[in-house]
Order: structure tokens, then sequence, then C-alpha cells
């Protein structure tokens, strides 16, 4: 019975880990499909969530730090873009799916719906859209790998 | 001893399972990071990358739009066929609704395929009864257009793409439950290579077969999207058919101020009185100059007010539907004319994100 136990438990735990690996092979660092931002994937409790962690182009015309100018809430208009969390609340779904997300574009000011897809290791499929799935874009974000310095 | 052992691992792989439950990982933001470290970075297997089909602070695709087209009083002038005299109406107005629609089916990095559908209607209201058939078909039935269209976006690398269009649209004096036979499609289409240099400027250049005179015809056609440094000023054109200036309040406001070449041929299936005539197609181009205002008013929906001048550039009515080109010397069954016109359209719009 104890050994039955033991091999159930262990089982359960192999199990957990690999559904866990599976979960977690979103993390890293992302490039966007227009190639102007880079992304981090980073897990928060048991969420996924992401920052902007590089620009193409981090200052504005004046030469300052680019901040979320475009925000509809006016208090957060100055929060510097770089380090902004723009990918909040994913979940995996298993399937190397992650929903019930929702993605900000500060290009706008716009905050989406978000399904993400990993279609192989080194890329997501980011499904913003309105409403429904039908109303939205893909972007495709490919993995970028840090130089070690 | 050895149940010792047994309940210690046996507490090691509760823990084991339910640590990750528990776990209170710090929020990222929190967190002080050097993100200098993040410039020095390279695609992961040596992917590449693609350019996109806009420029910053380009006007958003709209998926869904339901308008409404009014133009003012004018004047319309039918020339003489046949034993029918020339004769000279006022049109009151010509209005009616407008649907279109464009959303992406597939929507990849190095792949966009967008497809669309447009509805228009345009009933004309004529000051007096004329016994004109033309003008007498117009008064009753109006013009509609129905039509498809799906364009293919292929970027080949970070600065170069190419983009194929093609659309068919069933043009005619019908009424909706009773669309013409599928004979009657007028086909369109345009195929363009181009450069996407940097985040601001977009062009291309190709050929195009389209009814925007009204009748069928070839023509270069050139795409420029920029946007200003200052990004508060961009020009959105697809040359010859439009060109606008825009002007970039906020992201969520926008402006123009440009033209369009509108046109289709128009099946005139259910025309009556003009025995001998087969299969009038009437020649239907306009220009518009005008001005637009676009703004966001909550979240995704948005508004746009257009008003400007209605130039007419073609009204004449054909036998048939064949290339007639810019040398070609074939005539017209009979030749008309508007007067210009005021005008103005409004719609709702789903915008994309």
């Amino acid at each position: 019975m104890k050994k039955s136990v033991l091999f159930l438990m262990i089982l359960f735990t192999g199990l957990n880990l690999f559904a866990q690996a599976d979960a977690d092979a979103i993390l890293g660092v992302w490039e966007t499909g227009s190639g102007k931002a880079r992304v981090k994937i980073d897990k928060s409790g048991d969420k996924y969530v992401g920052r902007i962690v590089w620009l193409r182009e981090p200052n504005d015309e004046n030469g300052k730090p680019k901040v979320d100018k475009n925000n509809p809430d006016a208090n957060l208009r100055v929060k510097p873009l770089l380090g902004y969390s723009m990918l909040k609340g994913f979940e995996f779904a298993g399937n190397k799916k992650w929903d019930n997300g929702t993605i900000y574009d500060p290009e706008n000011g716009s905050t989406y719906s978000c399904t993400i897809t990993m279609t192989d290791n080194n890329t997501l499929d980011v499904r913003g859209y309105i409403g429904v799935s039908l109303f939205g874009r893909t972007d495709v974000w490919k993995r970028v790998v840090v130089k070690k310095s | 001893m050895a149940n010792l052992i047994k309940r210690l691992l046996l507490f090691f792989f509760i823990g084991l399972i339910t640590l990750p439950a528990f776990a209170q990982e710090p929020e990222p933001d929190d967190e002080e990071e050097d993100f200098s470290m993040y410039a020095d970075a390279e695609l992961a297997d040596g992917a590449k990358r693609f350019c996109t089909n806009k420029v910053l602070d380009q006007s958003p695709n709209k998926l869904i739009s339901i308008g409404y087209d009014f133009q003012g009083s004018h004047d319309m002038t039918v020339g003489a066929w046949g034993t029918i005299p020339a004769t000279t109406v006022r049109v009151n107005q010509v209005s009616g609704i407008r649907l279109n629609g464009n959303v992406p089916v597939i929507s990849k990095t190095n792949m966009l395929l967008n497809i669309g559908y447009s509805y228009w209607e345009a009933h004309y209201s004529m000051a007096q009864f004329s016994n004109n058939p033309f003008v007498s078909t117009l008064d009753t039935r109006g013009l509609r257009t129905a039509g498809l269209m799906a364009t293919f976006f292929k970027p080949l690398n970070e600065n170069q793409y190419f983009i194929i269009q093609a659309q068919a649209d069933l043009n005619g004096d019908y009424f909706l439950p009773d669309f013409e036979p599928l004979s009657y499609l007028r086909y369109s289409g345009a195929a363009i290579y181009g450069w996407k240099k940097h985040d601001r400027l977009f062009y291309g250049f190709g050929m195009s077969r389209t009814y925007r005179i009204g009748e069928v015809n070839y023509v270069p056609i050139m795409l420029y999207n920029y946007t200003f440094p200052s990004r508060k000023w961009g020009i959105e054109s697809a040359l010859p058919v439009r060109a606008q200036l825009r002007r970039n309040f906020n992201p969520r406001t926008l402006a123009f101020f440009g033209y369009e070449l509108e046109g289709q041929s128009y099946r005139l299936s259910n025309i009556e009185g003009i025995e001998g005539v087969k299969n009038p197609e009437l020649r239907r181009s306009e220009l518009r100059i005008r001005f637009t205002f676009e703004r966001s008013l909550k979240d995704f929906i948005w508004i746009s007010a257009q008003a400007g001048l209605r130039y007419n550039w073609n009204f004449n009515v054909d036998e048939g539907d064949f290339f007639r080109g810019f040398f070609g010397e074939q005539p017209y069954l009979f030749e008309n004319s508007l007067t210009n016109a005021m005008y103005f359209n409004v719609s709702i719009n789903l915008v994309s994100p």
C-alpha cells in the first residue's frame, strides 16, 4: 500500500514537473515582429507577464527616454517605456498556449485581449484581439539570445 | 529508521508538489534591472526579420465600417441616342449606405492575407419625373455594388516586400434579392513591389487593372506612405487613385486632406425602353476632394466624418464592357455629364489592433 502511494506521488510529481517545464517554455526575451522592441517574459506568481527591456529607438524627438505618452490614464503618461509591463495575466492553458492575458500597445495606448501560442521553441504567435479572436492581428515574436559579456 | 526515511521522503514530495503554488515571486516590475544587457542580443537560430506593411502613426485598418454617403443637388445632362433626345434633370440627392470590412485572416510576420468586402448603395432622388429610360432606372432602382477583395502582403526581408491584390465586384441597377448573374462580375487587381526604408517610409511601384475611371484600364500605381520626423504629419497615398496629407493630433485623433478617385462599371440590366441596345454599362467615376476627421469614440470604436467636393470624371454609357484605354477611339453609346456637388460621408468603424 505504502509503495503504491509512494509510486503515485513520484509519478504525480514527475508529471507536475514536466507540465511546469512546458508552461515555463515561454520564459525568456523575445523580439516583436516589427523589431522595434524586445520583451522579457517572466513569471509572477502563477501568471506570466512581459516587460519591455529594449527599444530600437529608446529616446523621443527631444533625446529623452520615451515615456508612455499615449496611455489613456494621464497619471501613467510619465512612466518610462523601458521596463513597462505590456503583457499581463497570462495563464498556461496547455498545448503550448497561454491565454486570459492582455497586451498593451504603447503606440496607441490600447489594451487588447491576447493569446500566445508557441509554434516552435523560438517563435511565439501573439494574437491581440477585440472581443473575439477573429477581430485581431497576430504578431510573430522571435526569441533572442542575450550575448554573455 | 526506515519509517523515518519514508516520512522524510513523503514530506519532501508533498513539499515539492505544493511549494510552487505558495511561492511568492516578486513582481518583475519591482526588480531593479540593467536593461543595457538586452541590447547585445541576436535572434535565436538565425531567424530572419521582416518588414511590416505600415509606417508609424498610420491610420488604423478598419475591420468593419458602417457608413452613409450623401451627395447634394446637381444637374445631370443625359446625351441623345437613337430616337431619345438629350435631356437635363435636377438631382436632389444621391445617398446610400456603405458597408466595408477588411479582416486579416492570416497574420504572420512573413505573410499577411486580408479578406475584405464592400456593399454600397446609391439612391438617386430626381427633382422631377423624367421619361428618359436612363434617368428613370437611376430614379427607381439606383445603383448597387457588392465586392470581395483579397490583399496578400509578403515581406521578403526587413526592407523589401510585394503586394498582390485581387477584387471582384458585382455592380449594377439590381435589387438586393436579385443579384445579377456572376458573369457580370468585374475583376480588378494590382501587383506592387516595394521597399520599407525605415519605420516612417514605405513605398512601392506596380501595375493595376482598375475600374476607377469607370471603365477597365491598366495603369501604373505608386504606393507612398510617409510620416514626418515630428510624427505630427504624414502622407498616405496610392497614386493615382488616392493621396492624402495626414495630421496626427494624437494616436486617437486624426485629420486628413486629399482626394480619392472612385469608380466602377455598372451593368444596367433593368433599363427599359432602349430597344436594340444590349448590355448597357454605366461608366461611373468621380474625383472626391475631401477633408476627413477620424477619432476614437471608445477604445476600438472610431467615428469618421468626411466632407468635400464631388467632381464628375465619367458618367457615360457604353454598350458592353470592353477595354478602351487612354487611346481607344470607340465611341460611347451616349455621353452624360454631371455638375459638381458637395458631399459628406459619416461612418462608424471597428479598428484593428
